[in-house]
């Protein structure tokens, strides 16, 4: 056996780790099912705090977080009819359907079971699927790297934007920042203004804290979500465990959509939201009764509950073997590792692979401390959800600050958050992602970094990059992911068109 | 619709001529970084350049997009807000970042909180009082004292050590 599975699974097995994992699982709950707050958001404002631990610890608490936001999610979808993450909007739809019948508790434990299965089986996927992966991985040179690289770009591109154009040009805006600071080759500054503040470049985590948190704050604002935050749940909800007949009923849904939730997780750019509708469909497709769903059918929540929970292990494959990131929750963990001076890729499972099994072994656990704190604990955590915007938006806010100032103690970076917060504003009014901005702001170095590494080694012969097979491959899919990208924003519109055309007289 | 769809091609228009000027001026400073003339290793401007060259291309296509007959898509469904709160708020944060450096993290937080709050729509003051000072203190001293992460406390730094 791999002696770093073993000192692995000792690492996050220590009483510091395992209570990291638990209070990251009970922060992740509370954040996920507050409408408004995003996962991302949660652990952005939980990252400055993780500044001063070891990083197995930060990284088990952030996985906490991850994880059980997810399920968190799902208790205000199903309580409120308002997804407390993207991911469970799916839930809702048979989810408030079955609380509204008095039958809440039922409901909250379907998705509290299924989020379990679906986080296990990603644990699964990611345990002998991630090592497998970095080992290929290790093969790859410079060009090949700067293919892969490339293609996670467009891959964000294609998925996360409603226009190609515009999900392009907000990379490229990402990658133009990242060109601020030394140049990776030759340590030559580049468009610092001879600011010093300049010269290491934009803190990635500090661009994040502002394009994710600012906008966020300012949503708030609005009446509206201020109010829908506010609602009181239902305080009697009885059992929340579910029955066997349930388990028994949910078998088929579960096992649809914890696979289907792996496999989109692994793919950068699918994520929760997606997964979770495909799952759904599917499980209504298999379901014997499918006039059922959408009324508060139990295979309705445990299929995208289970997906939803599955994609958290399906992203952390390609952020830990190849450094891309699966969606944004994922680009923010590389952020965290970055700053503990661990890189994510291929070469942590070789140079630090008792931290790489540790992850690994720290995301079994928060799956477990999900599920614990999420039965025991529920009737409390959904108090949480009449916490009064006035106190926890300026607690955000404070948070933020200090989260870009704990950075580098530098004040210089507490306004470059707030200037990013500007451009996150900007660009959602013209509807341009800020998706592919964070992917290339993570990315964007290394991106730079291959591509020239690979130029020199070749003298400048860009035919490089077509003669190695990896880079040929990777290209070839970057390539595809642009084309069906264009393929399905055009048929979207099409599809858009034709009920006009039909109402029209 | 028609109006949305008018709506987002001013926008898509205001928006090209931006980055259109934005990826002109990174032009021209990439054209103005220093070169380095060492064999077979690409230039600091190498990277830049490629992407001025794709930034203006991607900035141009927008820009003819607009005056496609395409559908542009709707505008972004954003919460209604009162300009007055954005204002308060942008405000805010403005004052809040200048004084920072001089009153230090417990003072300024506490203005800082407080302030929000109303914005947030809290009328109460002793809860406005109770929540900006207890919150702003504990968030200081969690950080300073558990995380280790030395916040200046500015004018109160005689006092606070």
């Amino acid at each position: 056996m791999n002696p770093d599975i073993l000192s692995g699974f000792f690492q996050a097995t220590m009483a510091s780790t395992l209570g990291a994992t638990a209070i990251g699982s009970l922060l992740g709950l509370i954040v996920g099912m507050i409408p408004g707050m995003t996962i991302s958001t949660g652990i952005i404002i939980v990252l400055p705090l993780t500044f001063v631990l070891p990083p197995d610890i930060s990284i088990a608490l952030l996985l906490g977080l991850y994880v059980s936001g997810m399920t968190g999610g799902s208790f205000s979808a199903i309580l409120l009819n308002i997804p407390g993450t993207p991911s469970a909007s799916a839930t809702a739809i048979d989810g408030h359907p079955l609380a509204g019948s008095g039958d809440a508790g039922r409901a909250l434990g379907i998705a509290v079971s299924a989020s379990f299965v679906g986080g296990l089986f990603s644990f699964l996927c990611l345990f002998f699927i991630a090592p497998q992966l970095a080992d290929i991985a290790l093969q790859f040179q410079a060009p090949d790297l700067f293919s892969l690289v490339l293609f996670g770009l467009t891959i964000i591109c294609s998925f996360a934007a409603r226009s190609l154009i515009k999900g392009l040009l907000s990379a490229v805006i990402g990658l133009m920042i990242v060109t601020i600071g030394q140049d990776p080759m030759m340590g030559t500054q580049r468009f610092t203004f001879g600011q010093l503040n300049l010269v290491e470049g934009i803190h990635f985590l500090t661009a994040l804290i502002g394009l994710f948190a600012i906008p966020q704050l300012v949503d708030n604002f609005s009446d509206m979500v201020r109010k829908r935050g506010e609602v009181h749940p239902a305080r009697q909800f009885g059992s929340v465990l579910p029955k066997l007949a349930d388990l028994r009923r949910i078998r088929l849904p579960v096992f649809i959509g914890a696979p289907i939730g792996a496999f989109l997780g692994i793919l950068p750019g699918a994520g929760g939201p997606i997964a979770a509708f495909i799952s759904y469909d599917y499980a209504r497709k298999a379901n014997k009764n499918p006039e059922t769903f959408g009324k508060g059918a139990p295979e309705g929540i445990a299929a995208p509950e289970a997906a939803n929970n599955a994609v958290t292990g399906g992203a952390l494959i390609p952020m830990m073997t190849l450094g891309i990131p699966g969606d944004p929750v994922t680009a923010i963990l590389i952020g965290a590792l970055l700053v503990h001076g661990l890189a994510p890729g291929p070469l942590l499972f070789i140079e630090n692979g008792d931290f790489a099994y540790g992850v690994i072994f720290s995301f079994f656990w928060a799956n477990i401390f999900n599920i614990i704190i999420a039965f025991l604990g529920l009737r409390l955590l959904v108090k949480v959800l009449a916490t009064p915007r006035a106190l926890l938006m300026p607690t955000i806010a404070l948070l933020c600050v200090i989260g870009s100032y704990a950075l580098r103690n530098n004040f210089f970076d507490v306004y470059v958050m707030f200037a990013f917060g500007l451009l996150g504003l900007a660009m959602r009014w013209l509807d341009m992602p800020v998706v592919p901005l964070l992917l290339a702001l993570v990315l964007g170095r290394p991106l730079e970094e291959h591509l020239r590494v690979a130029l020199a080694g070749s003298q400048g012969d860009p035919t490089v990059f077509f003669t190695h097979p990896y880079s040929v491959l990777f290209l070839g899919l970057a390539v595809l992911s642009v084309f069906w990208s264009f393929y399905s924003e055009r048929r979207a519109k099409k599809a858009a068109a034709v009920p006009q055309q039909q109402t029209s007289p | 619709m028609e109006r949305d769809h008018r709506n987002m091609r001013t926008r898509n228009i205001i928006a090209a001529i931006i980055l259109l000027i934005l990826g002109v001026g990174y032009a021209y400073l990439t054209a103005h970084l220093p070169s380095r003339d060492i064999a077979n290793t690409t230039d600091p401007s190498f990277f830049p350049w490629v992407l001025a060259v794709c930034f203006l291309v991607l900035s141009g296509a927008l820009l003819f997009q607009t005056f496609l007959p395409v559908d542009l898509g709707r505008l972004p469904s954003i919460p209604a807000i009162p300009v007055s709160k954005y204002a308060a708020g942008f405000v805010t944060f403005i004052v809040y970042m200048a004084l920072l450096p001089t009153l230090g993290f417990v003072v300024a937080n506490i203005l800082f909180f407080a302030v929000l709050m109303i914005i947030y729509g809290e009328r109460r003051p002793l809860w406005i009082a109770a929540g900006s000072i207890g919150l702003s203190l504990v968030l200081f001293f969690l950080f300073r004292e558990i995380f280790q992460i030395r916040l200046p406390a500015g004018v109160l730094g005689g006092i606070i050590t």
